[in-house]
């Protein structure tokens, strides 16, 4: 991990960024474009993150161990590895293919994605992605149109999240590129993922997961990690 | 444990926890508050004041001062949306009240036997051994308190639906637009809302709040019959988001009672992650928060 002193003009960056010239927001997205915003489930769940050519993911020998550790680990009960399971966020893409549903909000400068009332991340249209981020859980995201694809870049992530529920390591040189395409009746889409980690793996690779949409009566229960980590957190 | 460091309000603090934050924001809102004269009562002031625990001479029951004033967004940023409708964007609360009665510094109408929990809270919190509330757990600040943070927020409006997503422990406000109330509400922190316009206002109608959690940072009890209705409308061209906010509760409270509070148009900010959970130093022992 790169070690990353934090100074009080950190958060000026990440939190209080100047944008004079946002555009103003609350305008609807263009008709031309398909319209992700709802809620969204991944179908079929998968445990684990795989390349499509159906190779196992490159990793490197010394993720490779880290990897084979989460797994040794998690056979025996043991998932201190695991953030998440003392409430922390789960990092991306894993926060959208985890078995729980999320919601998109798509705006014509900006896309939300929501999963209950879990950290929520941002994608904005017209921006670049910051030279030197303070790396955060999720990272920092910018967003354009491939014709009907929506393509997220996104990078700056703290290394401490692994990319699925399996415990697949990542670094904090993790590129994202998720690439959204929306089935053709509105109601299933597919997330081709991209995934660049010089540190982590030995060359670049994709993945790919399919979701569905959630009933338009749905509506997000409040979820409280905290309250079921009394009983359910591993000892430290 | 990282430290993070958190910029609020011109004022940088390093923040130990999210409870250590709110403590430390709050210290400074006192001391701010202590050494602005002009923010003083006059005498005749003082005199007409009602009881309350504010005036009450008794130390123990002293408040946490309140934070006055508030950054505007700098010259050169985004302006506010001439759409009296459109609430889209980042707004930041104009000061921070402790306590939320029906005026500054004024304790909520609660029924005796609630007013005593408060006064016990207050001794507590006085003390140094604050009671435990719901966000030292990293649990939701409940309602209405989570609309008092000293956090931006960022609404959303999709149709049907408007979204506040408070950059506080990530908490999530979704209203349901031209909606009744569920028969049978589940009872959740944050309550279940449902809006619709009254011309340029919004008004939200939420119940289902569970009683765990207080109505402000001082620890004014509420129930699960918790009814609170809140009006959003645009004022100062759009620069201030104004919430006029009625609560009633027909168990702690006496009546109902109302304030208004307005937020800040700060196209210029950007929420950031906020995790209660990676830092919770203040995580409660045997029901009493103590700082560590």
């Amino acid at each position: 991990m790169t070690s990353k002193t934090l100074s009080l003009l950190a958060p000026v960056a990440a939190t209080a960024v100047a944008l004079a010239a946002l555009p103003t927001l609350g305008q609807a997205a263009p008709a031309k474009h398909p319209d992700f915003t709802g809620a969204w489930i991944v179908s079929p769940y998968s445990a684990s993150l795989k390349p499509i050519d159906g190779k196992p993911a490159p990793l490197k020998p010394e993720a490779k161990k880290v990897y084979e550790q989460h797994l040794a680990a998690a056979a025996k009960g043991d998932k201190t590895w695991d953030d998440t399971s003392i409430c922390l966020p789960e990092g991306l893409p894993r926060i959208m293919t985890i078995k729980e549903p999320f919601e998109i909000m798509q705006k014509s400068n900006a896309l939300y994605f929501v999963a209950q009332n879990r950290l929520p991340w941002r994608a904005y249209f017209n921006e670049k992605l910051p030279d030197d981020p303070d790396p955060m859980y999720l990272g920092y995201h910018v967003a354009k149109w491939e014709g009907s694809k929506l393509v997220i870049d996104s990078a700056g992530f703290r290394d401490v999240s692994v990319l699925d529920d399996k415990g697949l390591p990542h670094s904090e040189k993790l590129h994202l590129t998720e690439t959204y395409v929306m089935g053709k009746d509105g109601k299933t889409m597919t997330v081709t993922y991209k995934i660049e980690d010089p540190d982590t793996f030995t060359h670049a690779w994709t993945a790919k997961a399919s979701f569905k949409r959630m009933p338009s009566s749905f509506q997000f229960p409040e979820e409280v990690c905290a309250e079921k980590l009394q009983t359910t957190a591993p000892k430290r | 444990m990282k430290t993070t460091s958190i910029l609020r309000n011109g004022s940088a603090l390093l923040a130990v926890s999210a409870s250590a934050a709110a403590l430390a924001f709050a210290g400074l809102a006192h001391a701010q508050n202590s050494q602005s004269p002009s923010q003083a009562p006059s005498a005749a002031q003082t005199q007409n004041r009602p009881k309350t625990l504010d005036n009450s001479g008794d130390p123990t029951l002293a408040l946490t001062g309140p934070l006055r004033g508030s950054t505007v967004a700098p010259a050169g940023s985004a302006p506010p949306n001439p759409d009296p409708k459109d609430f889209q964007g980042v707004w930041w609360l104009k000061g921070y009240e402790y306590m939320l009665g029906p005026a500054p510094g004024v304790e909520p109408p609660l029924k005796p036997a609630y007013m005593e929990i408060l006064k016990r809270r207050i001794r507590a919190k006085n003390r140094g051994v604050p009671e435990t509330d719901t966000s030292t757990q990293c649990y939701p600040h409940g309602m209405p308190r989570l609309m008092e943070s000293p956090y931006p927020i960022e609404i959303v409006q999709t149709p049907g639906r408007v979204t506040i997503l408070h950059e506080v422990a990530h908490e999530v406000r979704r209203f349901y637009l031209n909606q009744q109330q569920p028969k049978d509400v589940k009872l959740s922190f944050l309550g279940h809302s449902v809006a619709h316009w009254e011309g340029d206002t919004l008004v939200v109608d939420t119940v289902g709040i569970d009683g765990r959690s207080f109505i402000d940072d001082e620890g004014s009890s509420h129930s699960d019959k918790e009814h609170i209705v809140e009006r959003f409308h645009k004022i100062d061209g759009g620069r201030q988001l104004q919430v006029d906010t009625t609560v009633e509760d027909p168990v702690t409270l006496e009546h109902p009672y109302s304030y208004s509070r307005f937020f800040q148009w700060r196209p210029d900010v950007r929420p950031s992650e906020y995790i209660c959970e990676e830092n919770n130093r203040n995580a409660p022992v045997n029901g009493v928060t103590v700082a560590q």
